[in-house]
C-alpha cells in the first residue's frame, strides 16, 4: 500500500480529528474525521485523509469535509465522505460525490422466523436465493422492461415496482424518499444509459453487492427493538445493491458533460475526479435531474430483488410472505446527493448534501420520516463483510447538528483486492466461514476472496465510534447464516 | 499485446493499472487490451464471429481522451454485450479518435470483474525516455 500519510492531525476528542484549513491552500474549510485511534491507525494506510482536505476545495462547501469511520481511499471523494454545499452561495454539485454506482444501498428485511425455523433449510434457502436472483457481472434479470417503462421507472422508482405487484404501499412508506426523488429528469438521461438499464432490473449485481439471510445476535436498545419489533435469534434480511449500469453511464455522461464547467465556472479542485458545477446551473441541474432517475431506478431495483426474494421464502416455506411476517424495516441510499434543508450558524437553508459511502441519519421527529419511525429516529442499516457484523442503527439530534444527518456505511476496505487474492485461499476461507455457520453462495470465487472479511476493517469498531460520537445510536447486531454474492 | 503486459497498482477499494508502449496509439490499444483482460477471460474456443465496432471520439485534451476511450468501451461492452479484443487505432490526432474495436459475445468469456469505469483520480498519460506511460484507476 502507498506511505503513510504524514498530513497534521488535530485532535478534537477521542471520536474528532480535524485536519485544519491551513494544510493546503485552496482549502475553504477543515476535515474532519470521526474515528478513534485504533481506526485512525488503518485510515492513515492510504490516501483517504487526501481526499477527505481536496473535498475542501469545492466552492460553496459549509462548515466541513466530513469523514465517516468507515473511510477509506477512493477516487476523488474518499469512501465514506460527506459534503455539504451552500446552493444559494454558488455551492456545487459534483458527480464523482455521488460515484458511478448511483444510489448504491441497503434494504433491511425482518421476518418472524428464528434461527430454529430455518436450521433444517438454510441450505434450500440459499440456493433458492442464489437461482432465483439474478446476480453477477452485468447480469440480466426475468424483469425486462420496455423503453416506455423504463422512463417510468425513472420518475416513479419502487412506486413502480409497486404498481406492478412486486410490494405494497407499506414498502413504500419504509423507504427513503418514498422510493422516488421528486425532480427527476429522464431526459437528461442519455441513450445509452436507457440501453445499458434496460435489461437489469432486478439484478444484483457484482463485486461488493450481496443479498444475506442473518440472524440478531445482539439488542442494545428494549425500547428501540420493541418499536422495531425485534428479538434475539430472529431471521433477517439484508439486500445490498445499487443502480447497475444506467448510474454507471449517468455519472459517466456528467463526469464528461460537466469538465468544461471548471474553465466556464472559474473552480479550481486538486483531482479532476472532482469536477463540478454549481447546483444552480444548466449543468448542475441536468446532472441532479439525470441522478435522481439512477436514485429512482436503483430503490426500484431492489424493491423488485425484495420482491423475488419474498417469492424464494415463500416456496420454500408453502406460506405466503405476509405469514412469514417479511415485512421492511428500512432501505436507505448510501451513494447519493440531495437537496436538503439544515441549520448552519443559526440559519436553516438548502444545502446539497453529498454522501458517498455515508448514509442518511436523520433524528427523531425530522418532517422527512413516516409517522411510525418519528419518534425512533430514521432506521439506518449498516452492511459488515460476510464474515462478521451488519447492524441497525437509529439517526439522532447530533447527527442532525454535526454531520448533516448523516452516518457511516459499512466497515469499509482496508486490503486491495489484489492484496486479498493474493493472501487468501478460497477453500480455507470458505471452511472458515462453514466453521462459523455460514454458508456463501457466488459466481466468482475471485469475489468470495475479494470480499473476504479480512480485506474489511471490522464493523464493530466502526459502529462503536458513530455511537459513542452520538451521530447514531444503536438498535440491534446480526451476523450471517446465508450469504449470495455476485 | 502479449498477456499480462501490464502492472497492478495496489488501490484500497478498486484496481489501478500500469501501461507502457512503444507510442501514443499503442498505449491506447494496449490499456484497453488490459482492461478486457481484467474484466474477462476466454471460456475456450471461440464459438461467434466476432463483430465490429466503430468508435469516434473527441475530448478537451489527450487525458480526456484516454478516459473517454476507455469509458466508451467499457459502455459499449455493457449495451452490446461484447467482450472486446482487438483494437484498430485508424486516427489519433488533436484529441480525436477514429478506431475500429472487435468483439465477441459475453457467453464467450468467464467474467471476472466488473469494471464501472476508468476516472481521472491519479491518471497518468505521459511520454518517456523509452516511449509511453499510462496509470488509470478504475471503479470497481
Amino acid at each position: 500500500m502507498s506511505e503513510l500519510w504524514q498530513g497534521p492531525l488535530e485532535k478534537i476528542d477521542n471520536y474528532r480529528w480535524c485536519i485544519p484549513k491551513s494544510y493546503k491552500p485552496g482549502m475553504r474549510v477543515p476535515g474532519i474525521i470521526y474515528a478513534d485511534e485504533k481506526l485512525l491507525k488503518d485510515i492513515r494506510q492510504d490516501k483517504a485523509m487526501e481526499q477527505v482536505a481536496n473535498v475542501a476545495f469545492l466552492p460553496g462547501i459549509v462548515k466541513a469535509s466530513l469523514a465517516m469511520p468507515d473511510i477509506h481511499w477512493g477516487y476523488g471523494f474518499s469512501i465514506g465522505g460527506v459534503a455539504a454545499t451552500d446552493i444559494e452561495n454558488g455551492g456545487v454539485i459534483s458527480p464523482g460525490g455521488v460515484g458511478f454506482d448511483i444510489n448504491c444501498g441497503v434494504r433491511l428485511v425482518r421476518t418472524s422466523l428464528t434461527q430454529e425455523d430455518i436450521k433444517d433449510k438454510l441450505k434450500d434457502i440459499v440456493y433458492a436465493l442464489f437461482n432465483d436472483i439474478p446476480s453477477g457481472v452485468g447480469s440480466k434479470g426475468d424483469i425486462r422492461v420496455s423503453a416506455r417503462e423504463e422512463k417510468e421507472i425513472l420518475v416513479k422508482g419502487s412506486k413502480w415496482a409497486v404498481e406492478q405487484g412486486f410490494g405494497t404501499q407499506d414498502d413504500l412508506e419504509c423507504t427513503e424518499e418514498n422510493g422516488a426523488m421528486q425532480g427527476a429528469d429522464p431526459d437528461a438521461v442519455s441513450e445509452r444509459a436507457y440501453e445499458r438499464g434496460k435489461a437489469q432490473s432486478g439484478t444484483l449485481g457484482s463485486g461488493n453487492h450481496f443479498l444475506e439471510v442473518q440472524v440478531i445476535d445482539q439488542l442494545y436498545d428494549s425500547e428501540l427493538c420493541d418499536a422495531f419489533s425485534l428479538n434475539l435469534g430472529q431471521v433477517m434480511v439484508m439486500i445490498h445493491s445499487g443502480s447497475r449500469g444506467l448510474g454507471f453511464q449517468i455519472c459517466d455522461d456528467y463526469v464528461r458533460n460537466l469538465m468544461p464547467c471548471l474553465q466556464k465556472y472559474h473552480i479550481s479542485v486538486p483531482d479532476r475526479q472532482l469536477v463540478c458545477a454549481p447546483v444552480e446551473s444548466p449543468e448542475g441541474r441536468a446532472y441532479l435531474g439525470a441522478m435522481r432517475c439512477a436514485a429512482n431506478y436503483a430503490w426500484a431495483n431492489r424493491q423488485c430483488l425484495m420482491h423475488l426474494t419474498r417469492r424464494a421464502f415463500e416456496k420454500i416455506f408453502s406460506t405466503s410472505w405476509e405469514k412469514l411476517g417479511m415485512y421492511l424495516i428500512y432501505d436507505v441510499a448510501h451513494n447519493i446527493a440531495k437537496v436538503e434543508k439544515h441549520e448552519v450558524e443559526g440559519k436553516a437553508k438548502n444545502f446539497c448534501i453529498h454522501r458517498k459511502g455515508a448514509t442518511r441519519a436523520f433524528g427523531p421527529g425530522h418532517p422527512a420520516l413516516p409517522e411510525r419511525y418519528k419518534k425512533t429516529g430514521q432506521p439506518v442499516i449498516i452492511p459488515g463483510d460476510m464474515g462478521r457484523n451488519s447492524y441497525l442503527l437509529v439517526g439522532t439530534q447530533k447527527a442532525m447538528e454535526e454531520t448533516f444527518g448523516s452516518t457511516c456505511h459499512g466497515a469499509g476496505r482496508v486490503k486491495s483486492r489484489t492484496a486479498a487474492v493474493r493472501s487468501i485461499n478460497v477453500n480455507t476461507l470458505l471452511k472458515e466461514l462453514e466453521s462459523k455457520g455460514i454458508m456463501v453462495k457466488a459466481h466468482g470465487r475471485s469475489t468470495i476472496v475479494e470480499e473476504a472479511p479480512q480485506a474489511y476493517k471490522d464493523v464493530n469498531d466502526v459502529v462503536d465510534v458513530v455511537h459513542n460520537a452520538g451521530i447514531s445510536k444503536r438498535v440491534c447486531r446480526m451476523r450471517p447464516l446465508g450469504v449470495i454474492k455476485g | 499485446m502479449a498477456e499480462k503486459e501490464y502492472e497492478l497498482l495496489e488501490h484500497t477499494a478498486d484496481i489501478g493499472i500500469r501501461v507502457r508502449a512503444n507510442n501514443i496509439n499503442e498505449l491506447f490499444k494496449n490499456t484497453a487490451s488490459a482492461m478486457f483482460q481484467i474484466l474477462a477471460e476466454p471460456k475456450g474456443p471461440m464459438t461467434h464471429a466476432a463483430e465490429e465496432v466503430p468508435v469516434n471520439l473527441n475530448a478537451g485534451n489527450p487525458e480526456q481522451l484516454f478516459v473517454n476511450w476507455l469509458n466508451e468501451l467499457l459502455s459499449l461492452s455493457a449495451a452490446k454485450e461484447l467482450i472486446f479484443f482487438d483494437f484498430k487505432i485508424k486516427t489519433l490526432e488533436n484529441n480525436r479518435l477514429e478506431a475500429l474495436v472487435f468483439g465477441r459475445p459475453l457467453e464467450n468469456f468467464q467474467i471476472n470483474t466488473e469494471i464501472k469505469a476508468a476516472t481521472y483520480h491519479e491518471l497518468k498519460l505521459e511520454k518517456t525516455e523509452s516511449g509511453w506511460l499510462a496509470e488509470v484507476i478504475f471503479d470497481v
